[in-house]
C-alpha cells in the first residue's frame, strides 16, 4: 500500500546529486556522521586545551602550542581560555552530539527502522544539512575575528553576552550560529515527527517501533517545541547587541528604562533543561534495543521503557528552574522546582531497572556495541545520581557553577552519550558502508575511553566537592584551591589518554570503510527490518514495503524451530503447541 | 609527575573535602550532601550488582538458553514499579524534605536587626572587584560616613551577617566556600544572603559565575575577628573613614538606601 | 484523508507550533516586563497612537479573509478566481508592511526610539519579529501563485497549508495588537 506517500524516488545520477545535495536519507546521515566527528575532534582538541591549562598553568601547550598561540609563546591567554571552554561546550552539545545522535541515527534509522523509503520530506531532510553546515562555517569563522570568538560560557548569559561584557563580533555571530542550527533542528523534527507517524510499515503500532525510533521520536518532538524558545532568546540577545534595544539590560548599564538580564536565563533553560534530555533520549533508546538484542532477549519492560522515556521528556519541561537557584527566584518557584526535579528519578530509575531486567538471565554476547551499551549503564547510573545533589537547593547552592556540576553533566552528556553515540556507530556501521569494523580495535577503544573517562568525570566531581569553580582560567589564583591541584593534573592526564584513544577510533573507522571485511546483511542476528535488506541499502531501502507481524525484540522464544534463535519483524509470531 | 607521589602523602578523599567550615549552618549542607551521597551510593552499588553480576553470570558462555519473558508479567511490573516508589520515597522525598526544611529553618529566615545582633553590609560586584560598604556611625546606608572597603571583607565572630548584594555591569556570584554559600549578585536587582563565622582567620571570597576574562582573579579576602578585634578594626576605619571619604568621589556613590 | 495528506497537515501543524512558541517566549517575556514595571508605559514615554496599528489589524484580517476565498475558489477549482483572491491577498499583505513601516517612523517621529529603553525595544523589536515573518508569508504567497500556474492534484494541499500560515500571521498580529498597544 505505498501509496503516493512512499513512493521510489529516482535513482540520483550526478556526483552533485548523490553525495552533495543528496534527498536520500542514508547519504544525509553519512553527511551529518562526518559533520559530527569531525566537530567531536575539534572540541576534544578544545578540550584538551582546556585540561592543559588547568593543570599546567602558564606552561605552553605542547606540540602545537606555539602554532595556536603564536603571541603568548604557546601558552593559552585568559581571553583565550573562555573562549575555549565556550566553544567548546557549544560545539560538543550542537555541532557533536547533536549531529551524530541525532541528524545521523536519525536520519538512518528511524526510515529504515520503521519500512520506509525515505523521509517524508527528502527536501526539507537536505536543506536541514546544509543550514546545520551553514551554522557550523559562521561558528568556526568566529574564532578568527580580530576580537575572537563568544567568550560569555554557551550559556552566554546577558549583561556579560551583551555589549558591556562582550564587545566584538564573536558573540553575534554565535547567535547567527545558534539560530541557524535551531532551524536546521527544527526542519529535521517536523520531518522526523511527521515521517514517524505516518510512513510506519503496515502492521507496526507505536509499541511495535524499536525503542531507538521511541528515543528519536520524542526527542524531535522536543526539539519542535523548544528549540523555538531559544530562537527567540537570541533574536532579542541579537537585537540588543546589533539595534541597541535593552531587553536583558539592567541596572547601572541600561541607560535608560531597563530590561531584564534574568529573563535570558529562564528563556535559556526552558530550552536548555529539556535540550540535555533532548541529547541523550536517542542514546537511552539505542541502549535499550542494543541491550536487548546482545542478550538475545526481549527488552525487558519494553513498552514501559516506553513510557517512561515518554514521562521523563513531559516533566523535563516543567524543572528547567533547577539551575537558577541561585539567582533567588520567588521561595515558592524554588521549592516546586526542586520538588518537580527529584521526581524525574522515577522514570528514570523505571527504565534503569528495566535495563538491568533486559540483561537479566539473557545470553549475553560482548560484541563492542554491547560493551559500550553497558558502559552507557554504569556512567549514567554515576551521572543521573549526581543530579540528585543539585537538585536539591540547598546542596545546590554550594555546588553550583563548581566543578561538580561539571562533573555531573560530563557524566551525563560526554560519557553517556558520547558512549551511547558510538555503540550506534559500531551497531549500524555495517548496515551503512557494508563492512564491518575492527572488533579488536574496537575493545580497545572501549576500555580505553571507559577507564580514562572515569579518572576524568569522577575527578571533576572530587574538584568540585572541594570547592574548585567553573569558568576559572587558573586554580593556582586561590590558596584554598592549591591542594587540588594533584587531582587535576591526574584528570588532565586521563583527558590525554582518552583523547588519544579517540584516534584508534578514527582510525578504525577509516580503515574498515575500505579495508573492512564484507558485512552481511544481517551481522548481528537481529530482526528488525532493516536487518532484513542488503547492506548497504539500495536506494530505496525496500524493494517491496515489508509488513510487520511481531515486535522488534523476538529473542529466543522456545517455539522457533527455523535454527534462528531470533525472528524478523516481518514473521508471523511463533506460538508454542497450546 | 607530582601528583604521584602526593597522593601518597594525603589521600585524595581528604584534599576533596571541602575547606572548612567556619558558619554555624554550614553543616547541613555538608551533611544533606553526605546522606545524598550515602543513598546515591546504595542505588549505584544495587545498579553495580546488576551489571557487572548478570553480565557474569548470563554471558554467552555461563547460560546458553536466555530465558524468553517481555519482562511484562505481573510480577515484573510490580518489581519495577517497587524500585521507582523504593528510590522516590528513600531518596527523593527524603531530601527534598531536609533541604527544604533547612531553607524555611535557618537559610530563608532572614536576621531581624531590630531585634537581634546583626552587622548588615551592602555588596557592589564589578569587572572584576568586590566593595562592601558598611553603614558607619549613621547606621545609614550610602552617607557619607558609610566605611568602603574594597576586596576586603572584615566581620566578627558569632554575629549574624546580612548581605545585600548588586552588581555594576554583568553578573557574579558571592561564593564563600567556607560557609558553602553563593549567590548571584544582578545589574537592577538587589539579592540577599546571610551566615555567620565563628573561627578567626583568613578566607577566600570568591566570583563563582563567569563574568569575563579576568573572572578566575575576582577574588576577595575575608577576614574574621572576635567580637574585641572587630570593634576596633570599626572604630579606626570609622574614624578613617570620616576623615578621608570625599562625597564627591564617584567610586564611593555606589551605597543605596537599605530596605527591608 | 490520503496519507500525504495527513503528512503534509501533521508537518504544517508542527511548523505552526514551533513558530507558535517563539512568540509565546515573546509574549512570556513581555508579560515579566510589564508586570515587574511599575508604570507602563514607563515614566516619560508617551503611549503609541492606536490608528497605524489599528489599521494594519484591519489590512491583515481582510487579507486573512481573501485567503480563505482563495481556498474555496482552489476547491472549486476555479483558478482564474483563485489568483484573483490571492493577488488581493498579497497586496493587503503588502499594505499590512506598509502600514508598520509608518507605525515605526511614528514611533521613531514622536520621540520613542529603538535605543530608549525596554518600552521601545519592546514595541520596535517584537514587532520586527513579527514582520519578518511576514515577508516569509509573502513568499509563500509567491510561491503559492507559482503553482497555481497549472492545475495538479496537489494544489489543494498547498494553498491549505500556506492558507494556515497566512492565518497564523494574523492571529499572532491581533494578539500583539490587544497585548502591546490596546493593554
Ligand atoms: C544528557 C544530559 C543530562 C541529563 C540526562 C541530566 C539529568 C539530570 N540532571 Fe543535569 N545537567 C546537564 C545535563 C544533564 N542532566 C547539564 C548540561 C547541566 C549544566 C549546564 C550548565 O550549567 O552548563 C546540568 C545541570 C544540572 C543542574 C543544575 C546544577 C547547577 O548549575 O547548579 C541540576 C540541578 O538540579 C541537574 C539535575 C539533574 C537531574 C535531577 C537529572 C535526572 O534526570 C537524573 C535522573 C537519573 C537518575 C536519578 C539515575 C538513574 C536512577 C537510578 C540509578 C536509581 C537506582 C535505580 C535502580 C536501583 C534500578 N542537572
Ligand atoms: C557532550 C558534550 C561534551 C563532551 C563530549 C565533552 C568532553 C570533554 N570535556 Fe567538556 N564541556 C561541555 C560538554 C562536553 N564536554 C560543556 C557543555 C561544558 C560547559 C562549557 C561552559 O562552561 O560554558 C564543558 C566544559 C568543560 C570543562 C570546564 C571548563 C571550565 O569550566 O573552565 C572541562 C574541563 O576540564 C571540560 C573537559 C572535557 C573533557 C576532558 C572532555 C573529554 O571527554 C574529551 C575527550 C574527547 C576528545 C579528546 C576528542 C575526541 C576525538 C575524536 C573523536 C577523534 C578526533 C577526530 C578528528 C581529528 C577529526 N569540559
Ligand atoms: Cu565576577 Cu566571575
Ligand atoms: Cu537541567
Amino acid at each position: 500500500m505505498s501509496g503516493g506517500y512512499n513512493e521510489i524516488h529516482p535513482e540520483p545520477t550526478t556526483f552533485i546529486s548523490k553525495y552533495l545535495i543528496s534527498f536520500d536519507h542514508k547519504v544525509i546521515a553519512k553527511q551529518f556522521l562526518w559533520y559530527g566527528i569531525f566537530f567531536l575532534g575539534v572540541g576534544g582538541l578544545m578540550a584538551l586545551l582546556i585540561r592543559w591549562t588547568l593543570a599546567y598553568p602558564g606552561q605552553p601547550f605542547p606540540v602545537i602550542g606555539n602554532l595556536l598561540f603564536p603571541h603568548s609563546a604557546g601558552i593559552v591567554p585568559p581571553d583565550s581560555y573562555a573562549m575555549l571552554f565556550t566553544m567548546h561546550g557549544t560545539i560538543m552539545i550542537f555541532y557533536a552530539i547533536t549531529p551524530i545522535l541525532i541528524g545521523a541515527f536519525g536520519n538512518y534509522c528511524i526510515p529504515l527502522m520503521i519500512g520506509a523509503r525515505d523521509m517524508a520530506f527528502p527536501m526539507l531532510n537536505m536543506l536541514s544539512f546544509w543550514f546545520a553546515f551553514l551554522s557550523g562555517v559562521v561558528l568556526l569563522a568566529s574564532l578568527f575575528l580580530p576580537l575572537g570568538a563568544a567568550a560569555g560560557g554557551w550559556t552566554s548569559y546577558p549583561t556579560l553576552s551583551t555589549m558591556i561584557g562582550s564587545p566584538g563580533a564573536g558573540q553575534t555571530l554565535w547567535c547567527i550560529a545558534i539560530f541557524l542550527f535551531g532551524v536546521s533542528s527544527t526542519m529535521g523534527a517536523v520531518n522526523y515527527v511527521t515521517t514517524v507517524i505516518t510512513l510506519r510499515a503496515p502492521g507496526m503500532g507505536y509499541f511495535d517501533m524499536p525503542l531507538t525510533i521511541w528515543g528519536l521520536w520524542l526527542t524531535a518532538i522536543l526539539n519542535a517545541i523548544f528549540v523555538p524558545v531559544l530562537g527567540a532568546g537570541v533574536i532579542l540577545l541579537t537585537l540588543d547587541r546589533v539595534m541597541g534595544t535593552t531587553f536583558f539590560l539592567a541596572g547601572a548599564s541600561a541607560t535608560s528604562g531597563s530590561g531584564d538580564p534574568v529573563l535570558f536565563q529562564h528563556v535559556f533553560w526552558i530550552f536548555g533543561h529539556p535540550e540535555v534530555y533532548i541529547l541523550i533520549l536517542p542514546a537511552w533508546g539505542i541502549v535499550s534495543d542494543l541491550l536487548s538484542f546482545f542478550s538475545r532477549k526481549p527488552a525487558f519492560g519494553a513498552k514501559a521503557t516506553a513510557l517512561a522515556m515518554t514521562a521523563v521528556s513531559v516533566l523535563s519541561t516543567i524543572v528547567y528552574g533547577h539551575h537558577m537557584f541561585t539567582t533567588q527566584m520567588s521561595p515558592l518557584l524554588t521549592q516546586s522546582f526542586m520538588t518537580l526535579t527529584m521526581t524525574i528519578s522515577i522514570p528514570s530509575a523505571i527504565f534503569f531497572a528495566n535495563w538491568l531486567g533486559t540483561i537479566w538471565k539473557g545470553s549475553i554476547r560482548f560484541d563492542s556495541p554491547m560493551l559500550f551499551s553497558l558502559g552507557v549503564v554504569f556512567v549514567f547510573g554515576l551521572g543521573g545520581l549526581t543530579g540528585l545533589h543539585l537538585g536539591t537547593v540547598t546542596t545546590d547552592l554550594y555546588l553550583h557553577d563548581t566543578y561538580f556540576v561539571v562533573g555531573h553533566f560530563h557524566y551525563t552528556m560526554a560519557a553517556s552519550v558520547l558512549l551511547g553515540g558510538y555503540a550506534g556507530i559500531y551497531f549500524w556501521f555495517p548496515k551503512m558502508f557494508g563492512r564491518m569494523m575492527n572488533e579488536t580495535m574496537a575493545k580497545i577503544h572501549f576500555w580505553g575511553t571507559m577507564i580514562p573517562l572515569n579518572g576524568i568525570f569522577f575527578g571533576m566531581l572530587m574538584v568540585g566537592y572541594g570547592g574548585m569553580h567553573r569558568r576559572i582560567y587558573n586554580p593556582f589564583v586561590y590558596d584554598s584551591l592549591k591542594r587540588l591541584m594533584p587531582i587535576n593534573e591526574m584528570i588532565t592526564i586521563s583527558a590525554i589518554l582518552m583523547g588519544a584513544f579517540q584516534i584508534i577510533f578514527v582510525i578504525n573507522f577509516l580503515w574498515s570503510l575500505y579495508k573492512g571485511k564484507k558485512a552481511p546483511n544481517n551481522p548481528w542476528n537481529v530482526g528488525t527490518l532493516e536487518w532484513t535488506i542488503p547492506s548497504p541499502p539500495v536506494h530505496h531501502n525496500y524493494d517491496v514495503i515489508p509488513v510487520v507481524k511481531c515486535g522488534p525484540h523476538e529473542f529466543g522464544n522456545p517455539n522457533l524451530k527455523n535454527g534462528r534463535d531470533f525472528q524478523y519483524q516481518t514473521e508471523e509470531l511463533v506460538q508454542g503447541p497450546a | 609527575m607530582d601528583f604521584l607521589n602526593l597522593s601518597v602523602s594525603t589521600s585524595w578523599w581528604e584534599l576533596s573535602k571541602p575547606p572548612i567550615d567556619i558558619s554555624t549552618n554550614g553543616h547541613l549542607i555538608d551533611s544533606l550532601f553526605t546522606y545524598t551521597t550515602v543513598l546515591a551510593i546504595f542505588y549505584f552499588i544495587l545498579v553495580c550488582i546488576g551489571l557487572f553480576g548478570f553480565s557474569y553470570l548470563y554471558s554467552q558462555k555461563r547460560s546458553k538458553t536466555p530465558y524468553y519473558t517481555y519482562g511484562n508479567k505481573k510480577k515484573h511490573l510490580l518489581i519495577t514499579a517497587f524500585i521507582g516508589a523504593a528510590v522516590f520515597l528513600s531518596v527523593d522525598l527524603n531530601i527534598t524534605r531536609l533541604s527544604n526544611n533547612d531553607l524555611l529553618d535557618v537559610f530563608w529566615k532572614w536576621p531581624n536587626p531590630k531585634t537581634e545582633k546583626v552587622l548588615r553590609v551592602e555588596v557592589m560586584a564589578q569587572q572584576w572587584m568586590w566593595s562592601f560598604r558598611y553603614a558607619g556611625p549613621d547606621d545609614q546606608f550610602g552617607t557619607a560616613d558609610d566605611i568602603v572597603t574594597n576586596n576586603d571583607l572584615r566581620v566578627p565572630t558569632n554575629t549574624k551577617i546580612l548581605f545585600h548584594l548588586t552588581s555594576k555591569d554583568v553578573i557574579h556570584s558571592f561564593f564563600v566556600p567556607n560557609v558553602r554559600l553563593k549567590v548571584d549578585t544582578i545589574p537592577g536587582r538587589i539579592t540577599r544572603v546571610w551566615w555567620d563565622a565563628n573561627i578567626p582567620g583568613e578566607y577566600d571570597i570568591v566570583c563563582a559565575e563567569m563574568c569575563g576574562t579576568h573572572h578566575y582573579m575576582m577574588k576577595a579576602k575575608l577576614t574574621v575577628y572576635n567580637e574585641e578585634d572587630f570593634k576596633g578594626w570599626l572604630s579606626t576605619s570609622e574614624k578613617l573613614a570620616l576623615n578621608t571619604n570625599n562625597p564627591d568621589d564617584k567610586n564611593l556613590a555606589w551605597g543605596w538606601k537599605w530596605e527591608y | 484523508m490520503k496519507r500525504n495528506e495527513l503528512q503534509n497537515n501533521l508537518a504544517m501543524t508542527v511548523v505552526l507550533i514551533s513558530a507558535a512558541m517563539l512568540f509565546v517566549t515573546l509574549f512570556m517575556g513581555y508579560a515579566v516586563y510589564r508586570s515587574s514595571a511599575d508604570v507602563w508605559p514607563p515614566m516619560g514615554v508617551a503611549k503609541v497612537s492606536l490608528w497605524l496599528p489599528l489599521l494594519s489589524t484591519i489590512l491583515i484580517s481582510i487579507s486573512s479573509w481573501y485567503c480563505y476565498q482563495v481556498r474555496l475558489s482552489v476547491a472549486k477549482n476555479d483558478l482564474a478566481a483563485a489568483k484573483g483572491h490571492l493577488g488581493l491577498t498579497t497586496l493587503l499583505g503588502v499594505a499590512f508592511m506598509l502600514a508598520q513601516s509608518g507605525l515605526w517612523f511614528s514611533m521613531k517621529n514622536s520621540g520613542v526610539f529603538v535605543t530608549s529603553g525596554i518600552f521601545a525595544s519592546v514595541m520596535y523589536g517584537f514587532t520586527w519579529i513579527h514582520a519578518v515573518h511576514v515577508v516569509l508569508g509573502l513568499f509563500a504567497l509567491g510561491y503559492l501563485r507559482w503553482v497555481l500556474r497549472t492545475p495538479s492534484p496537489y494544489l489543494l494541499q498547498k494553498t491549505i497549508n500556506v492558507e494556515k500560515f497566512w492565518h497564523f500571521l494574523g492571529v499572532v498580529w491581533v494578539v500583539m495588537f490587544l497585548g502591546l498597544f490596546v493593554l
